[in-house]
């Protein structure tokens, strides 16, 4: 509790949060692991302000949906109001973050939520995704990933997502009678993309497709369908497991704690704070780590935040589109939901649009994996256009009444360059200054 | 909006946008050109998801075809051979077959052997590895571009990319540009000269920046295509654009992940892909004659059907060749049959050739890539082989 209500430090800050608030100067120095750390503990009064509609509640309104029998789910008005619980889902990804105390907690969040994915444009669970980030991903940021990945394993938003809603042991009651069978998707990704990468063969995932047949989870919570169960023993990893939830969970259990797992985790926690091709001793450490620790994630941040890296001024990565949004609303004090602002046409800053030209369609990564964690997936001319395209903007808003110098040293302190403080003043306008500055390359890094 | 821009670049480069609104794009698909000598033309499209070959072009003449794709293989096609059928929402593409500018190699697969991934399987077949891992050659480019490099004259200031994404299979050392529709300039020139100073001085920021900036000082008032068109207007543009000095163009071509419901998946991409090879050969018009369009996919998919009407990830796959300067009418390579004993581990079809011949011959006999260079450099590893003799 010490340092529950310091302000981070700037580096802290910018590498480790989404960059100083307006009118919460950065504490002094440099990076403290514990302040940083103490941010898992601390009391978040946002919790209150961005209680979204849990599982539940959305579970019932489809169940409602389904009672009422309408043709068009679309259109009803279950339809009409998980629509709308799903466009303040996407709008709290960029505000909660925006005005949020506790950035690291924040980061973390995104952090796993992309590791272990979830989008919306291959399956139509985006009205699902926001109970996935608060349910099974937010409670388990500062707890064991073993306990993170049976979380999302689990959750509705990942079963129909990885069309694990679709697969039937071929040998169960239902399977035998209609002549239906497995889909591997989410066996696969579970052990390539959420846990393993590495070291498992095609019969693994086979196997682990008939463990997995017949996952539930509706009103009731999470169950087994034993109609649609593979009956038997699956030898998986050379291992072999019966059937049910406690076999899953032993699975489960089991692969987290594979090295090739924490070899995996601790590559994408590096790469993620600290550079595109993370210090080989870093990741050693990490995975040393997670081992050590039962899969416990508060010792890897810790031997993260206790590197050499972490303290380097030199800031190496990118900030994702919306690690960048977010950053420049930070600076200047908005949400990124005001209306009616006279500075620009539209008289919104739209940031589920603005990020989507910026190449992060909020709740639609494309891919199974997620977002680049790279430089690279950032960089074409038209996403970085669009990203001018917002700097524009936000300075716009709010540039006729800012000081661009001030903001300049406020935002990086003594890691702005020279030539950007000179570029800063030198603008012939207020608001071209700031837009300068957070179009710079300076503040698009962390 | 676009004639306004135009319009300002006339007046003066100052006007001159970047940072202005990028008019979004419908497509998310990255199209990359290259500029070389000669009246050849090679586009190469990138299917992404692993497209069901056997389900395309199917082997109805196998005993064992029929009862491995119950569902799947309900609807009769237009035969092709007395051995291969159509998939039926690909009819539109007999003419092409009819006028033997069409074929497809089937059983074919990219060196990676030891998963499935379609990550690794896509970057390994934009990279050319020849690693049964998919670990990539030491440059991580793209084969074009290694390609591109051994082509003395190609030249890049026509290259272009439309949409948000790289392509690895163009990525890399020769030089290639990118073209994307802007609109107008918000910043006053100063603004623009300070942003230009800030984003040259950073080695990351620079090149991006640079290609935003040379582009739409050159870019002539094209449009993204949009809408349910989307399609036949990518192959009209493309087209366009290999009319122009542009000789090898490549776009990526996805949603061929046909895990469940396939059928009605693969109505929708057959159609789409007809679309595009209409579109080619009706916007290139005389110089279709001298063009070989040729669709690859990361890997093909298992034999059998799923227990939800569709296909798990599996090995041989097929490629896809048209244009006139394609010698076809024909189902190329060696039919490796689908009998519980020749499936590659009881599950997919079994590769009886490496994919990268393909484009190897299509190099060789088009740009005159010699084989040292081609074995070594653009395809490391690669057998080319006798001449299959697809071209004409």
């Amino acid at each position: 509790m010490r340092y529950a209500l310091d302000a981070p430090s700037l580096i802290e800050d910018i590498r480790f949060g989404y960059g100083p608030k307006a009118g919460t100067p950065p504490s002094p120095g440099g990076l403290d692991p514990d302040r940083l750390l103490a941010q898992l503990t601390a009391p978040d009064p946002a919790a209150e302000v961005w209680n979204r509609p849990p599982l539940a509640d959305r579970l019932a309104l489809i169940v409602q949906s389904k009672a009422d029998n309408t043709p068009d789910t679309a259109n009803s008005t279950v339809g009409r109001q998980l629509k709308t619980i799903e466009q303040a889902d996407i709008a709290s990804f960029v505000a909660r973050p925006a005005v949020a105390d506790l950035g690291f907690v924040e980061r973390l969040v995104n952090l796993w939520a992309n590791r272990v994915t979830v989008a919306s444009p291959l399956q139509k669970i985006g009205h699902f995704i926001q109970s996935f980030r608060d349910e099974a991903i937010r409670p388990n940021i500062a707890g064991r990933y073993a306990d993170l990945l049976q979380a999302t394993l689990w959750h509705p938003a990942m079963q129909i997502y990885l069309t694990q809603t679709d697969s039937i042991g071929p040998n169960s009651p239902y399977g035998l009678r209609k002549g239906k069978g497995l889909n591997e998707n989410l066996a696969r990704e579970f052990l390539e993309l959420h846990a393993m990468g590495h070291g498992y063969s095609q019969a693994d995932v086979t196997e682990l497709a008939k463990l997995l047949a017949g996952m539930a989870y509706d009103q009731s919570g999470p169950h087994l369908n034993r109609q649609r169960a593979e009956p038997g023993t699956k030898t998986i990893l050379g291992a072999r497991y019966g059937e049910g939830m406690s076999e899953i969970a032993r699975l489960v259990e089991t692969v987290a704690h594979r090295p090739e797992t924490a070899d995996a985790v601790a590559y994408f926690i590096a790469r993620h704070f600290i550079a595109d091709v993370p210090p080989p001793d870093l990741v050693q450490a990490l995975s040393a780590s997670y081992l050590a620790h039962d899969t416990q994630l508060v010792p890897m941040y810790r031997t993260l935040l206790q590197h050499p890296a972490a303290a380097d001024p030199t800031r190496a990565k990118v900030r994702s589109p919306q690690e960048y949004a977010v950053a420049s609303l930070r600076l200047m004090g908005l949400s990124g939901q005001e209306q009616d602002l006279p500075a620009i046409a539209k008289g919104s800053l739209r940031p589920r649009e603005a990020l989507t030209a910026m190449g992060q369609p909020p709740f639609k990564a494309l891919r199974p994996d997620g977002w680049p964690e790279v430089a690279a997936g950032w960089m074409t001319p038209p996403m970085l256009a669009a990203r001018i395209d917002w700097a524009v903007d936000v300075a716009r808003v709010t540039g006729d009444r800012a000081d661009p110098v001030a903001l300049t040293d406020f935002a990086l302190g003594e890691m702005a360059t020279p030539l950007l403080r000179r570029a800063v003043a030198g603008a012939e306008q207020r608001w071209e200054g700031l837009a300068v500055l957070i179009a710079s390359p300076d503040f698009s890094r962390r | 909006m676009v004639a306004k821009l135009t319009g300002d670049l006339l007046l003066s480069r100052r006007a001159f946008l970047i940072g202005c609104s990028v008019a979004a794009s419908p497509l998310l698909t990255p199209v990359t050109f290259a500029a070389v000598p000669g009246d050849n033309r090679l586009v190469v499209i990138v299917l992404r998801g692993a497209m069901d070959g056997i389900d395309v072009v199917r082997p109805t003449g196998d005993a064992a075809y029929a009862s491995l794709r119950p569902t799947l293989a309900a609807a009769q096609g237009p035969a092709l051979t007395d051995f291969f059928t159509l998939h039926p929402d690909a009819a539109g593409l007999m003419p092409l077959w009819t006028a033997g500018e069409l074929g497809f190699a089937h059983a074919v697969a990219t060196p990676y052997r030891s998963g499935r991934s379609h990550f690794i399987g896509q970057d390994a077949l934009e990279n050319g590895t020849g690693t049964s891992d998919g670990n990539l050659t030491p440059g991580h480019d793209g084969w074009l571009n290694r390609a591109l490099s051994l082509m003395p004259a190609a030249r890049a200031d026509t290259a272009v990319s439309v949409g948000q994404q790289r392509l690895l299979i163009l990525d890399g050392a020769h030089q290639t540009d990118h073209w994307f529709p802007v609109s107008e300039s918000p910043l006053s020139a100063q603004g623009l000269d300070l942003l230009n100073a800030v984003n040259a001085a950073d080695p990351l920021f620079a090149e991006p920046y640079a290609q935003a900036q040379s582009l739409a000082r050159s870019m002539n008032g094209e449009q993204a295509p949009k809408g349910g068109q989307a399609y036949a207007q990518l192959g009209s543009y493309v087209a366009e654009r290999l009319t122009g000095p542009s000789r090898i163009a490549s776009f990526s071509f996805g949603g061929w992940d046909t895990h469940h419901n396939q059928a009605k998946t693969m109505t929708d991409q057959l159609t789409a892909l007809t679309q595009v090879l209409v579109a080619l050969k009706t916007g290139l018009a005389r110089a279709w004659g001298t063009t070989l369009v040729l669709a690859m996919t990361e890997f093909g998919r298992t034999a059998r059907e799923n227990g939800t009407q569709g296909t798990d990830h599996g090995t041989g796959g097929m490629a896809i060749l048209s244009g006139g300067a394609l010698k076809g009418g024909r189902v190329f390579g060696a039919w490796p049959g689908l009998s519980e004993a020749n499936l590659l581990a009881n599950r997919d079809v079994m590769p009886t050739a490496d994919v990268r011949s393909y484009p190897g011959w299509a190099l060789r006999m088009m740009f005159g890539l010699n084989a040292t260079g081609l074995q070594s450099s653009v395809f490391p590893g690669l057998d080319l082989g006798p001449n299959p003799g697809f071209l004409l």
